[in-house]
């Protein structure tokens, strides 16, 4: 689709903290529908990079733009208002490692905050579409339950719910099953394999190959702050043509 | 003690309670406003709140209260002894409580405010809707040592001439000649008065356990 304008793009983003160069010149196409995993070491600069694409960290150099509108820079290279980053970012769900639910609010609350805060819904459209979600990721009768009474995969699969109920543009996750119990991998992993199914766009940073592989349109290598291979999974993990991806593969195979 | 020295004791207790009130309601969230205020990074503000608590903090009730009785009227603003008296507990509780909302507001978990920024909200939805409710649990405790502290510490205003539960037993034993019934009287009355504070204290944090558990 040569002509379809990128659900999400990333032009030459840069970062730096400090003296550390994290992020250099990385550019990124994401196509409607498309699932793109981010595989890397850890300290390449994955987070940062996902963080860059919703301006949770504001990039030195570069541009983001979702559906060619840009996302937290003007043009003039200005950074927009609080509030106008915060349209854009309601537009983008954000998927953490570590769930950051909110531990006040009940399972429902956690995924109605938004859409009735943000997007204006009302408490009645905002529950029956949080309900749907929570049936989606079977979590339909933990609706009034607090998150600490959760498992890891339960927590992160309200998350994915309170992501969704926003009907974002794109998703982003950030290692969505690293901090669980290896038991509990599988059911956030079929959610976000029915969501890929469904045609929603996603940038996946992840260290689940099995995923990355048969869930995949695109695999984004990165280490040290580039992008070293963009390619197909087949092509990726058939034939990496790269010595840092052969030698990263290989401590996976 | 007699029926009219009872009502003294009573009178004195009741100033004690309603004094140290107003100053704990009223110094929760100045303390809040300082706290938060000295963290922002506003220059000269930022370093202006930061001295003043610092300030707040070292100085004692007697001087504090003394400083207003005293001092104001100096400077041409007439303040009359109780409104003094309110002031300084209000304004000394204020900068404590401004460090204990300070160190609950710098140690609030970063991820929550990142997935509220995710979702699209902003500063002032996200500190009312998820930031406040958890600070307000956290700080709870601190807050409540400090209003028991106060009301403790409260006596330093009878200088100025109010007749507070403290200042009170020494009223009542210049008519009956036996001073140790009505000190023992008021050390009841301000046990009573820190068990309700720590009564409430219990109650509003068993409130919050259904979600911190
Ligand atoms: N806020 C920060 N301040 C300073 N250094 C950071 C910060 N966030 C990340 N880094 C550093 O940037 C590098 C890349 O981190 P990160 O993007 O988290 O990598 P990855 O997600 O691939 O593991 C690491 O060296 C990390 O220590
Ligand atoms: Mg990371």
């Amino acid at each position: 689709m040569p002509d379809a304008v990128p659900a999400l793009e990333a032009r030459h983003i840069s970062k730096t903290f400090g003296e550390l160069e994290v992020l250099r010149d990385i550019s990124l196409v994401v196509n409607p529908g498309d699932t793109i995993s981010v595989l890397g070491p850890s300290g390449s600069g994955k987070s940062t990079m996902l963080r860059c694409l919703n301006f949770l960290e504001t990039p030195d150099r570069g541009q983001v733009l979702l559906a060619g509108e840009p996302v937290g820079r003007r043009a003039d290279g200005r950074l927009v208002s609080d509030k106008e980053l915060a349209k854009s970012r309601a537009r983008m769900g954000m998927v953490f490692q570590s769930f950051n639910l909110w531990p006040h609010f009940t399972v429902l609350q956690n995924v109605i905050e938004a859409p009735t805060k943000v997007l204006g819904l009302s408490k009645d459209e905002a529950v029956a579409r949080a309900e749907g979600l929570l049936a989606k990721v079977g979590l339909a009768d933990k609706r009034d339950v607090y998150p600490f009474a959760l498992s890891g995969g339960q927590k992160q699969r309200v998350a994915i719910a309170r992501a969704l109920c926003m009907k974002p543009d794109v998703l982003l996750f950030d290692e969505p099953t690293s901090a669980l119990d290896p038991e509990l991998v599988g059911e956030v992993l079929a959610v976000m394999r029915d969501l890929a199914k469904e045609g929603m766009t996603m940038v996946v940073v992840t260290h689940e190959m099995g995923f990355a592989r048969d869930v995949c349109d695109e695999v984004v290598f990165m280490d040290r702050g580039v992008v070293v291979e963009h390619a197909p999974p087949a092509e990726f993990f058939g034939n990496p043509k790269t010595e840092r991806a052969q030698r990263f593969l290989s401590r996976y195979a | 003690m007699t029926g009219t020295e009872l009502q003294m004791l009573l009178s004195g207790a009741w100033t004690t309670v309603w004094i140290s009130a107003i100053a704990i309601v009223g110094g929760v969230p100045l303390g809040l406003v300082l706290g938060l205020g000295r963290v922002a990074g506003i220059p000269v503000l930022s370093q202006l709140l930061a001295l003043y608590i610092s300030i707040g903090r070292a100085t004692p009730l007697v001087t504090l209260v003394l400083l207003l009785f005293v001092g104001l009227p100096v400077v041409g603003i007439n303040i009359d002894a109780v409104t003094a008296g309110v002031l300084t507990l209000l304004l000394n509780t204020a900068t404590f409580n401004a460090e204990i909302w300070r160190s609950v507001y710098q140690s609030f978990p970063r991820g929550q405010i990142e997935a509220a920024q995710a979702v699209g909200m902003q500063k002032g939805a996200i500190f009312r809707r998820i930031m406040l409710p958890q600070m307000s649990v956290a700080a709870l405790p601190g807050l409540m040592n400090e209003a028991t502290l106060l009301v403790k510490a409260s006596p330093a205003i009878a200088v100025i001439g109010i007749v507070d539960l403290t200042r009170v037993t020494d009223r009542i034993s210049a008519r009956t000649y036996e001073p140790l019934p009505p000190i023992i009287a008021a050390g009841i009355i301000y046990m009573i008065i820190i068990a309700g504070m720590v009564r409430l204290q219990r109650v509003l944090e068993k409130r919050a356990a259904k979600w911190s558990a």
